[in-house]
């Protein structure tokens, strides 16, 4: 029996690592692979919830959110081809023309 | 249902409009906008109300009243009617807008039709806030005003329209918003469920209060009358609040400046009466010295404005800010001379400066300058724009037996008598107003239209077509006739306002115990 | 049987219907007005002038008419405000006066505008028929509001009719410094009206019918118990109450502020500065202005409402120094004039400072007396100059006429008449009515009120200037050598100039005998027509609005008593001075080659030239101080006023542009600030919470 913290901690740190990724990666691939780390580090505390309360909802979401995910990596694949056909590049850092 | 026939119409209007083709859309919204002409005159003729709208003894014309929605304890109703202030207001609003369409027809040549559309939603727009009793339906009324002017700002106007119509918007709208809250802060302060005007009134009257946000039942009412007071001065405008104004007709075309400073403005003085003299009378009379102050200094300071000025829309609009200086004076008077003459100005001085914008614009689309100096002696070219822009000018300086004069002789007789502190002085001071306006419309006729002939313009100076003369005669008309019986309106005006004299009456000790004659 | 005054309402109407006919078809149908307006015209205030002498027939019967025709405004709670017509001994008299003049404008117009070919006629006839409206309206006005709003009207009309020739640069400036002028005066009149009706509820002049009140009884009244007899009006005593001043000095601001109107319309020192510029205006018009319309309308307001002066003995004393001031100032400029029109112009501010001046001093005969003699020889006088200057085809320098005496003699005899009048030499008709002016400031000011004697005075020192102008004009005009070509060979004048000059030179030699009182005194005769008919009927609602009621409170209330001197000694004194004014004009001008003396005067000569330099610091107060005042307030509204409003923007927008900065664009930025907002959050949780 591995006790609740553990799995806090892993989905913790898995964010943890996601956020790293968004924030020092400029790639825009990086990106949509850190933005996933994140969703299934939320997803990991959904199920270890779930399990704790014995609650199934929560592994329910997790279903949803995994569905949500693939349908995410279409949408981002998509813009970040077209990111790459606007810049020749697929830096986050270029695409700048939205600012103010 | 009339009132809803009539706005019904007038959008219906607008939105045929929007879809015609340009070349018809000037004669065809003209066409059209003589339907609310024709019935408001009908109402005017059928009109059977009595008293004052937000008084319990006050009896509406054309009145509906049917709940429209709910949100948490308050039930929004529709809720319109008319009674003798709102009655001359909607007569004059929409044969306005008729007028200032048929204005439109020489100067506008591009995107007719989208201009005529929004004239015709303006002026539905002005009848539901002219007709709504209930705020809410008043607030969104009020706030759809702002929109098409400000299209007609922004789109068809001069060099610098978007600055002007920006400004008329954020300015306004500001103003708008903290009208909004000081009133909304008496509404939650009260028992009342429901947003109508008529109860609320009655509420406030009656001192209703379920809480006063710990400020006291009198320091509530004199915040909450400051804030609209502040939103309904940007209006109307009043010295220091003006500054938007003069942009704003400079910038815009002449219809729209027609529209602007013969009913727009009047938005604010038939608000500042419905709102703050009407429901909170005590706190009017407490500042009723600093009120008068401001009106006089509004009257005189926009005249000594207008003085310097070398275009001739912005005298014009710097006299605007002069002449409702005298609304003012007249409402804190509240008297029924002050209060009837108040709401006689409105109509009269909205004829006489949509008369006055139009005899400009009809000068500007052939000379195309408005400037003082670089015109001499036009009425040598076009004698009957030179006749009816003199018969004008006379009207705003206040003409008897033209409407001017009967709208601020009654505001200086209510005036004087009002018993405020130094009334009869404030009263003497505001009149001056009536030598400066003579000042400068004399010495702007006399470089303008008298004098040897010269025009500094590309352009050859030619008489005006007949669509162009038909709606400054037809004004000249209506202003002499107005002059001549004021009673057509003053009548209903002065049954309207009566009410409120006496309510204030019996609230104040009376100053004049004597028998009137 | 309809009465005579059944039809006194068509008095003004008809010549409102002419200004409808010449307007309208003026603009529609040219071809089918005849002469440009000028017959309807004729043949309106024909109509006026035969209704009014009916009128004045009907009033001498002792038929008179106070009757509300329209009630402009029914007040709820409140006064109404209404039209009404009053018909008294004044008002017929006025009434006659003022459609006869009119009648002989139009006839003499005939002459001056049409045979000279000017454009515009139909604007000129609908003019002179709005004038002539406004100003009968105005006479049988019945209450204060009524006579301000058609005094208005005719400020309007001769703002018109002085900037009739609009094409050329003087007219139009003429025209506007007129209106201005007055209307600065009517500011204080419209503070009056405003005023009585704030203090007393209504502005009739007389109160007849149940309930009614007049406001000059009600002041009666209020000073009566005031002085501790009977009570004080209702309404007037709160009034009072809210002003906190007494009735006396509050009834005295009152007159005041109306005088002011009157000081304006009838070119009283300091507003008298626009009637010299509007000679502007086409002559007869000047005739019209002069004699018996804008410029009587001030006196004859004073007159229409003396039972209220009568009762403010300062306002009296103020009315009189005011006209005696006046009628000297204005005589001693006249005397440098070199345009024919300008004399006359002066002469005219002067004439109507005697009557102020009468007014003044408690001589209401007197002074209506010089109203209707003046209206008579000054409309004449003017009409005279019309034909000199047709004949002088359009000159009106002085220096350039001469010897016109031979070739226009109906004119010359009929001006000459008309001068005598103005010179007050007997026993033309001018003499009689400044002689009795200036018999009655002597008597009031020898009896009890000795201020009025500084007026006195100066009527009197005033009579050698007119003396020696109006010869100085007619020497120079009609005597000595022709002084050019235009003057050697004349334009003549057609029977409608001429009938006219006839008809008023016959009045201005004859009209001063309905009131000889040094002749009346003398003999015993009973021969004071006018005095009678002004004396009023005791008995009726109308005995308030006659002499003998004025004479009462004048004494009473105004603290005026006579002293009892003879009247021919100051008679003869005055004619002694007219005589000798005229006998210097005589000897300076009537000679073959003329040269102008008064270049001798010297500096008092520039002085005078240029009015004492009125006129300059009038301008000077519109365009030294106003404007540039104006000017000043302007360059605030743009800079403080707006530069706020600006400001507020500009605080707006600079934030905005300094804090968007945030949106960079870059991706990695928006996701490290989700961050740090996120740890924010939660450390501020932690603290609040109570993690740590």
């Amino acid at each position: 029996m591995v006790p609740m913290e553990y799995y806090l901690l892993l989905s913790a740190a898995v964010f943890c690592i996601g956020v790293f990724g968004v924030l020092t990666r400029r790639s825009a691939l990086m990106f949509l692979m850190s933005v996933e780390l994140m969703l299934n580090a939320a997803g990991i505390n959904l199920v270890a919830f779930s399990w704790f309360h014995g609650n199934l909802s929560g592994q329910a979401f997790t279903l949803f959110v995994m569905a949500l995910a693939a349908a995410e990596v279409a949408v981002g694949l998509g813009i970040i081809l077209t990111l790459y056909r606007n810049f020749d590049d697929i830096d986050v850092t270029n695409a700048t023309t939205m600012r103010w | 249902m009339m009132i809803e026939a009539l706005i019904g119409v007038t959008l219906l209007s607008a939105f045929v409009v929007m879809l015609a083709p340009d070349r018809v859309a000037g004669k065809l919204a003209a066409g059209l906008s003589l339907l609310p002409v024709a019935g408001s005159l009908w109402m005017f003729g059928q009109f059977d109300g009595s008293g004052n709208a937000l008084f319990e003894s006050g009896t509406l014309a054309f009145e509906t009243m049917t709940r429209w929605i709910t949100i948490g304890p308050y039930t929004l109703n529709w809720h319109v009617g008319i009674d003798g202030i709102s009655m001359p207001l909607v007569v004059l609003s929409t044969i306005l807008t008729t007028l200032a369409i048929m204005s439109a027809w020489t100067p506008i040549d591009e995107r007719e039709s989208q201009f005529y559309a929004l004239m015709l939603f303006m002026e539905a727009s002005l009848l539901g806030v002219f007709t709504a009793l209930d705020f809410f339906v008043w607030f969104v009324f009020w706030e759809f005003v702002l929109v098409p002017m400000y299209f007609l700002i922004g789109i068809w106007g001069g060099p610098r329209r978007k600055y002007a119509a920006i400004k008329f918007f954020v300015y306004t709208n500001v103003a708008s918003l903290v009208m909004f809250i000081g009133f909304m802060a008496l509404v939650f302060g009260l028992d009342v469920n429901t947003m109508d005007m008529p109860a609320i009134a009655q509420a406030i009257e009656a001192g209703a209060f379920t809480t006063t946000y710990g400020l006291g039942e009198e320091t509530l009412k004199v915040v909450a009358f400051f804030a609209m007071f502040f939103g309904f001065a940007v209006k109307v405008p009043t010295v220091p609040l003006h500054t938007w104004l003069p942009d704003a007709h400079v910038q815009a075309p002449t219809p729209a400046s027609v529209m602007l400073a013969g009913v727009l403005l009047k938005m604010g003085t038939y608000a500042l009466l419905r709102f703050n003299f009407t429901m909170l009378p005590g706190v009017a009379s407490d500042y009723a010295v600093l009120i008068a102050a401001l009106a006089v200094v509004s009257v005189i300071y926009g005249a000594m404005l207008a003085l310097a000025q070398q275009d001739l829309k912005r005298i014009v609009a710097y006299s605007s800010v002069s002449s409702m200086g005298y609304v003012i004076l007249g409402l804190v008077a509240y008297n029924v001379y002050g209060l009837g003459g108040a709401t006689f100005q409105m109509v009269a001085h909205g004829l006489i400066s949509g008369l006055m914008f139009m005899c400009v614009g009809v000068i500007y689309n052939t000379a195309h300058t408005r400037m003082v100096g670089d015109l001499s002696g036009i009425a040598d070219k076009m004698p009957v724009t030179a006749a009816v822009f003199v018969a004008a000018a006379f009207g705003y300086m206040g003409l008897p037996l033209m409407a001017g004069f009967a709208g601020e002789l009654f505001i200086f007789l209510g005036g004087f008598s009002a018993e405020f502190a130094y009334a009869q002085l404030f009263t003497a001071l505001a009149m001056f107003g009536i030598v400066i306006v003579a000042g400068y419309l004399l010495f702007a006729m006399q470089r303008v239209l008298f004098g040897p002939f010269s025009a500094d313009t590309d352009y050859d100076i030619v008489p005006a077509s007949t669509h162009d003369t038909v709606p400054i005669v037809t004004l000249v008309l209506l202003v002499i006739v107005l002059g001549t019986v004021p009673e057509l309106f003053y009548g209903m005006i002065q049954d309207a306002v009566t009410p409120m004299v006496d309510a204030m009456a019996s609230a104040v000790a009376p100053v004049f115990g004597g028998e009137l004659l | 049987m309809a009465g005579a005054l059944d039809f006194t309402p068509a008095i003004p109407l008809l010549p409102f219907a002419s200004f409808l006919v010449a307007l309208l078809a003026g603009y529609f149908a040219p071809k089918l007005l005849p002469k440009g307006g000028a017959i309807p015209g004729i043949v309106a205030t024909a109509g006026s002038l035969v209704l009014s002498v009916w009128t004045f027939f009907a009033v001498s019967q002792g038929d008179y008419l106070s009757e509300t025709l329209y009630t402009w405004v029914v007040g709820q709670d409140t006064f109404s405000l209404h039209f009404g017509v009053l018909v008294d001994p004044l008002a017929a008299m006025m009434l006659v006066i003022v459609s006869l003049v009119a009648f002989l404008v139009h006839v003499f117009s005939l002459g001056y505008m049409n045979d000279e070919g000017e454009t515009g006629l139909p604007r000129y006839y609908a003019g002179l028929g709005l004038f002539t409206f406004s100003m009968l309206a105005f006479v049988v006005a019945d209450n204060l509001l009524m006579a301000f709003m058609f005094f208005e009207l005719v400020g309007l009309c001769s703002y018109l009719l002085i900037g009739f020739h609009f094409r050329e640069q003087g007219p139009p400036s003429a025209a506007k410094k007129a209106f201005l002028v007055t209307r600065f005066g009517d500011y204080f009149f419209l503070i009056g009206v405003v005023a009585v009706f704030a203090t007393f509820g209504t502005a009739r002049f007389v109160a007849t019918g149940d309930g009614a009140h007049a406001f000059p009884h009600m002041a009666e009244q209020a000073l009566a118990a005031a002085g501790g007899e009977g009570t004080m009006p209702g309404p007037v005593a709160d009034f009072l109450d809210v002003v906190g001043m007494s009735a006396q000095n509050w009834f005295s601001v009152v007159g005041l502020l109306v005088l002011g109107g009157v000081v304006g319309k009838s070119a009283q020192f300091p507003l008298h500065t626009w009637l010299p510029d509007a000679m502007e205006g086409p002559t007869p018009v000047s005739a019209l202005i002069h004699a018996a319309t804008m410029v009587a309308a001030g006196v004859y307001l004073v007159a229409r409402m003396y039972g209220f002066y009568a009762l403010l003995p300062t306002v009296l004393a103020i009315i009189a120094l005011v006209g005696g001031f006046t009628a000297l100032f204005a005589a001693t400029m006249g005397v440098v004039k070199d345009e024919l029109k300008q004399v006359l112009a002066y002469s005219t501010i002067s004439q109507y400072g005697y009557m102020m001046l009468g007014l003044g001093t408690g001589g209401y005969i007197a002074a209506t007396f010089h109203l209707m003699t003046h209206a008579f020889f000054k409309a004449l006088l003017f009409l005279g100059a019309g034909s000199v200057i047709i004949a002088m085809h359009h000159n009106e320098d002085m220096w350039d006429m001469g010897g016109l005496r031979e070739k226009m003699p109906v004119t010359y005899y009929t001006f000459l008449s008309g001068s005598l009048a103005l010179a007050g030499i007997v026993p033309f008709a001018g003499f009689w009515s400044k002689d009795e002016i200036l018999y009655e400031a002597l008597i009031y000011g020898a009896g009890e009120s000795p201020i009025l004697l500084v007026a006195y005075a100066m009527g009197l020192l005033a009579v050698f200037f007119t003396g020696f102008y109006t010869f100085r004009m007619v020497f120079l005009t009609f005597h000595g050598d022709a002084r050019s070509e235009t003057a050697k060979d004349p334009h003549g004048v057609g029977w409608n100039v001429k009938f006219p000059l006839v008809v008023l030179g016959i009045l201005a030699a004859t009209v001063g005998l309905v009131n000889m009182t040094p002749v009346a005194k003398f003999t015993g005769a009973h021969i004071e027509f006018l005095k009678d008919w002004l004396a009023g009927t005791e008995g009726t609602a109308f005995s308030n609005l006659g002499y003998e009621h004025y004479h009462h409170l004048l004494v009473d209330f105004a603290g005026y008593g006579a002293a009892d001197i003879a009247p021919y000694v100051p008679a003869a004194i005055s004619l002694a001075l007219a005589l000798g004014g005229a006998g210097l004009a005589w000897v300076l001008y009537n000679v073959d080659e003329p040269v102008e003396h008064t270049e001798k005067l010297g500096g008092a000569k520039t002085v005078l030239y240029n009015n004492y330099y009125q006129d300059e610091y009038q301008v000077w107060l519109a365009e030294g101080v106003t404007l540039p005042l104006a000017r000043a307030a302007d360059a605030f509204d743009q800079g403080v006023v707006d530069g706020v409003v600006n400001g507020i923007s500009s605080v707006s927008l600079f934030s905005g542009s300094r804090i968007r900065r945030i949106q960079s664009g870059v991706v990695s930025h928006y996701a490290a600030m989700l961050t740090l907002g996120l740890v924010a959050l939660l450390v501020v949780f932690g603290v609040t919470g109570g993690w740590f």
